[in-house]
């Protein structure tokens, strides 16, 4: 099974640390919350975890190898991440957007099969832009752009899903099928999910685990149950939290 | 859809040759029947030189697009134009002999490929703003170099500066290693394409789907450079070309680099030869600069296809 290992990482941003001697193992089956306010350097990290910035020291490392030691496109068939911002600058179709994730499994000369298509096909039916096949990417709304770009993570079938804040721009519904997917994903077929959200209780409904960034390094990482509580947000947040009871676990309300 | 992409590439690709041929053709009909060794020695090699330079710098036009994502990028945007300018015009002022014309271009033109590559390398990791603001930068560099030269010319060798600078196929010859350079540059694409899609989505984007961008990058470059170079240095600065090429293809035949590239390059060279053919006939036996007429046939073309691209709602 893949893991991604974080081992005594040191990130920071602009001179601000982010986190400190971080220690973590994204095994498969864990889904996995990053929460923290805003600025305090999710993405950051989460950058530095795909291999796309050198963190200051420590490593991560990817089935037990140092990710800076591996080709972009080793990385690319294990691990995947979606970026927070999706822009589309030159016209392209959906299809052909969600077919871009088969990229790193393809040859030099090689083109995209019936298989390849079909797995673009099945991903573009679970986000729900059936019928946007031939549309231009250029012309989707915001909501409808972070859709198809999660379809092409699903198209590349990672092992290790890195997910920046899938859920802005998205209807309720539609931030229900996304994290669905990624619980499917995590516990059907083994793989491991990371995922930035501002939205506490979509991490309590869904995730297994949570690692928290309190700001100035500080970190706590755990399993749900244990660490999404009342102290931990309140610290988290800066502000008072309410925990309510409901028919599917505790929920957090901003308190007074 | 790819398959409509498939069958309009093909029309498209049989459309340049016959096309082409058939237009090639007739003007030598028209102007000079008779004249079989002046047909061979000076029709054909005109013909094929404005074949060449127009699938080059279409293809160069569809490369540095994706390098800077930025659809308004052209084969000159980055200064390998100027540089080359400077150099001829040094030459024609110093009388250099009309043969040594091209090889000054060229050296020109890798001064200023070499120059912004140097520049905009920098220690870091790549930045397409960095080598955008480099290039045009170097860009206007040359072009006050260009205007200084021009004001300090005697009026009669000022015309054939501004046809040069306009660009000009009437003593343009095929070296046979631009052939080399075209064809092997073609392949090399051809085999990145699907990289190019992949890089056109953003250089993190792409990272992320496997490629290590910075290598790619600086290649799409040094490919697009040298074919611009190799245009530049028979042609002169043929304008526009290598902007409205690659979009009227994106209209027609989509934006995968697959299907793309051997479009564009195709018919950047049909586009060439019949702009040239235009210029030369249209007053004869005045010619015009060929710069004049891509521009005079694009601008019309592009925007009417622009326009019915809207309608249907592509």
């Amino acid at each position: 099974m893949t893991s991604l290992v974080c081992q005594s990482l040191d990130v920071s941003i602009g001179g601000k640390p982010i986190c400190n001697k971080l220690n973590l193992e994204l095994a498969a089956g864990q889904f996995w919350a990053l929460l923290g306010p805003n600025g305090i350097g999710k993405t950051t990290l989460l950058k530095c975890m795909a291999g796309l910035l050198e963190p200051d020291s420590g490593s991560v490392l990817l089935e037990n190898q140092a990710m800076d030691k591996l080709p972009r496109r080793t990385i690319a068939r294990l691990l995947g991440m979606l970026q927070q911002h999706t822009v589309y600058i030159f016209d392209a179709s959906v299809l052909e957007t969600a077919m871009t994730g088969r990229h790193p499994h393809l040859g030099y000369w090689e083109r995209e099969g019936p298989q390849d298509r079909q797995k673009a096909l099945d991903a573009i039916r679970a986000v729900d832009l059936e019928g946007f096949e031939s549309r231009s990417v250029t012309r989707l709304s915001g909501g409808e752009a972070r859709r198809l770009a999660f379809a092409s993570l699903i198209v590349q079938e990672p092992a290790i899903l890195l997910l920046d804040e899938p859920t802005n721009h998205l209807d309720m519904k539609h931030q229900i099928r996304i994290m669905d997917h990624v619980a499917h994903q995590v516990t059907s077929e083994h793989r491991s999910a990371l995922i930035a959200l501002h939205d506490v209780n979509l991490a309590a409904r869904y995730c297994s685990h949570v690692l928290m960034l309190f700001g100035n390094g500080d970190w706590q990482a755990g399993p749900v149950n244990e660490q999404l509580v009342l102290a931990n947000l309140e610290r988290l947040y800066q502000c008072p939290v309410e925990c309510v009871q409901t028919s599917t676990g505790q929920r957090f309300l901003p308190g007074s | 859809m790819l398959m409509s992409a498939g069958s309009i590439f093909l029309a498209s690709a049989s459309g340049s040759v016959s096309l082409g041929w058939s237009e090639w053709l007739a003007s030598i009909l028209d102007s000079s029947g008779q004249h079989g060794e002046l047909i061979w020695r000076l029709r054909l090699p005109r013909a094929m030189a404005a074949w060449v330079v127009g699938s080059m710098l279409a293809l160069s036009g569809c490369l540095m697009q994706v390098l800077l994502r930025n659809p308004l990028a052209d084969p000159y945007v980055l200064g390998v134009s100027g540089g080359a300018a400077f150099a001829t015009l040094l030459g024609m002022v110093f009388g250099v002999a009309v043969a040594f014309l091209p090889w000054l271009a060229i050296i020109g033109a890798l001064i200023s490929i070499l120059l912004v590559f140097g520049l905009a390398r920098g220690t870091g990791p790549w930045s397409g703003t960095r080598l955008l603001l480099t290039g045009v930068v170097t860009a206007s560099g040359w072009a006050a170099l260009i205007s200084l030269i021009l004001s300090l010319t005697p009026d009669n060798s000022l015309r054939g500066m501004l046809f040069w600078l306009m660009g000009d196929l009437s003593y343009a010859t095929l070296p046979w290693w631009s052939l080399a350079v075209l064809a092997g540059s073609f392949i090399l694409t051809l085999g990145l394409a699907r990289s190019l899609n992949v890089l056109a989505m953003g250089e993190t984007t792409a990272r992320l789907l496997g490629e290590s961008t910075r290598h790619m990058l600086w290649l799409v470059y040094l490919l697009a450079s040298i074919l611009t170079a190799t245009a530049v240095s028979i042609a002169g600065s043929i304008g526009f070309v290598g902007l409205i090429v690659p979009h009227l293809m994106r209209i027609l035949v989509g934006s995968d680099h697959r299907i793309l590239i051997p479009s564009a390059t195709l018919f950047g060279g049909l586009f060439l030869v019949l702009s040239d053919t235009i210029a030369r006939t249209l007053m004869s036996p005045q010619q015009l600069p060929v710069g004049v007429i891509t521009a005079l046939l694009g601008v019309p073309l592009f925007l009417l296809l622009l326009n019915r691209a809207r309608l249907k709602g592509v």
